[in-house]
């Protein structure tokens, strides 16, 4: 019993100030959003106590998830003759159906992102088109600076965090047969580094930083943990680091799905659900498994070359 | 052979951590080869890292440091010309009477424009167009920036006459004869908080390169 305790209480405790502190900073964005700019213009209004609440909150969240990373209890990291020390197969438990379930869900709302960006894409994508033949043939037409590109290549990155998610939950259920777990989740971290940059073209000219900044701390928070997560099978791993960024990627991704709901946004509302559940799954599956990583009988980690003889 | 149940175990009490000793200390029955995919795996992630980061760092820089504008038609004309691309210092930038400055006024228009501030809160603007000049509290500009004398603008004078109210701007374009700025009613006098940033430099073409 009181190893199930030790066992979870890592666990509980991350996932519970992450929660609450993703539920406090979601509260505190809806409360910005309906006071903290003005009715007319959207202009914010300068020292609004939501915007001020909200940053200290975020900073102190930034500094509790710090803590209780640097308190998190390691194991030596694991060790096989082919694989020297890496974290492979950390996010394994045969017997735990949440974080399979967790990240499984979160691959298809990636996927789900795909026919609105597309469309989106392809809306700018005609707008573009149209004002140059407008152009072309002498008419007063302004080109747009926005051709749809982005938004289409971002379809094209959630359909590959689609696949890297999909194969992340799958190593949770069964080790890979080379033994990268982790390491799909590079996938949807470089898929981040698009829709970070479509987000960005999106607000370019926008001067007021509240409107996007959320929404863009909460891209770049879920492309450093994915990456994290990808670092994690190998030798390069930094697990207290994940599990810092998998907290600060629930909180502000939190945040960020409240504008995304103001704003009607549901690309951006699907993979930001996407990166949360995600975090969310690594917050439960991993404090345990980094204190006594999981085992296949009694060695930490498969033969070589996926020759695993059970 | 797929009960996995069964086959993944934790050992919690009895098998103790292995020993987190160098590499070169193990045994290494799997060979080079098995060690050099292993290094490989390894070199694949930090590369990607490093991009990852560096796009990071750039959007964050580009964010809520600096940005690169691009020019879009010519009433800056002869400072900044269609199609320059300029860089533009946001942090901590409060606006001063003769900078040049990105400003979005959504009124306008949803995309950005580049103007030079004229006056900044509480000071007074005069624009006499018979004489070519606009006062500020009085006092003439001297203005060797500007295009061309400037003319009565087709939609009348507009605002010629204001004190600019406190937390605002009145910004003008250099090239008086071809730009919608502050005398426009469309426009008018300009919210701080619209203001992007300050231009302090034409990046590109390289030829036009200079400090704004």
């Amino acid at each position: 019993m009181d190893s199930i305790v030790k066992r979870l209480s890592g666990r509980y405790s991350w996932l519970l100030f992450a929660l609450a502190a993703a539920f406090v900073c979601a509260a505190l964005r809806r409360w910005q959003l309906a006071s903290a700019f003005e009715e007319a213009t959207g202009l914010p209004i300068p020292g609004a106590p939501a915007s001020v609440i909200l940053t200290c909150v975020l900073m102190m969240a930034a500094a509790w998830f710090l803590i209780l990373a640097v308190h998190q209890p390691l194991s030596n990291r694991p060790w096989t003759p082919s694989q020297a020390h890496r974290w492979d197969l950390i996010f394994l438990d045969a017997g735990d159906p949440v974080y399979p379930i967790l990240v499984v869900l979160a691959a298809f709302l990636a996927l789900g992102a795909v026919p609105f960006l597309l469309r989106t894409g392809l809306a700018q994508w005609q707008v573009y088109r149209e004002a140059k033949a407008a152009l072309e043939q002498g008419f007063d037409a302004q080109l747009p600076t926005n051709n749809g590109m982005l938004a289409m290549a971002t379809a094209a990155g959630s359909l590959l965090s689609f696949l890297g998610l999909l194969q992340m939950g799958r190593d949770g259920l069964r080790p890979g047969r080379r033994g990268r777990g982790g390491f799909s989740a590079a996938l949807p971290g470089t898929a981040g580094c698009v829709w970070l940059m479509e987000s960005f073209r999106g607000h370019a000219a926008n001067p007021v930083q509240w409107d996007y900044a959320p929404l863009l701390l909460a891209i770049v928070c879920g492309m450093l943990f994915y990456m994290d997560f990808a670092g994690m099978s190998t030798s390069a791993a930094r697990p207290r680091r994940l599990l810092w960024m998998a907290a600060m990627t629930l909180v502000l991704s939190a945040a960020a799905i409240v504008s995304a709901l103001a704003e009607h946004t549901l690309a951006d509302l699907l993979l930001l659900f996407a990166q949360t559940l995600t975090a969310a799954a690594v917050l439960w599956r991993l404090p345990p498994n980094l204190e006594k990583p999981p085992t296949i009988n009694g060695l930490p980690f498969p033969m070589p070359h996926g020759d695993l003889t059970l | 052979m797929e009960n996995w149940e069964s086959e993944v175990e934790r050992n919690w009490e009895n098998t103790p951590a292995p020993d987190p000793g160098p590499e070169a200390d193990q045994p290494d029955p799997g060979g080079g080869k098995a060690r050099k995919e292993a290094s490989d795996g390894r070199d694949l992630y930090l590369n990607i890292r490093v991009l990852v980061i560096m796009m990071t760092a750039f959007v964050l820089m580009f964010t809520f440091v600096a940005r690169i504008i691009v020019v879009s038609g010519p009433s800056m004309l002869d400072t900044l010309h269609n199609g320059d691309l300029i860089l533009v210092w946001s942090l901590g930038y409060s606006p001063k009477q003769g900078d040049i400055v990105v400003v979005t006024q959504e009124s306008y228009q949803e995309d950005s424009i580049v103007k030079r501030v004229i006056a900044t809160e509480g000071q007074t603007v005069d624009i006499n167009y018979d004489t070519d000049t606009v006062y500020v509290d009085g006092t003439p500009l001297k203005e060797d920036y500007t295009k061309e004398r400037m003319q009565i603008p087709t939609y009348g004078e507009g605002l010629n006459h204001v004190t600019v109210p406190e937390g605002c701007i009145f910004v003008m374009g250099d090239n008086r004869n071809h730009s919608a700025d502050s005398r426009f009613p469309g426009i008018g006098i300009v919210d701080t908080r619209c203001v992007i940033g300050k231009g302090i430099a034409v990046m590109f073409p390289f030829h036009r390169w200079k400090g704004l």
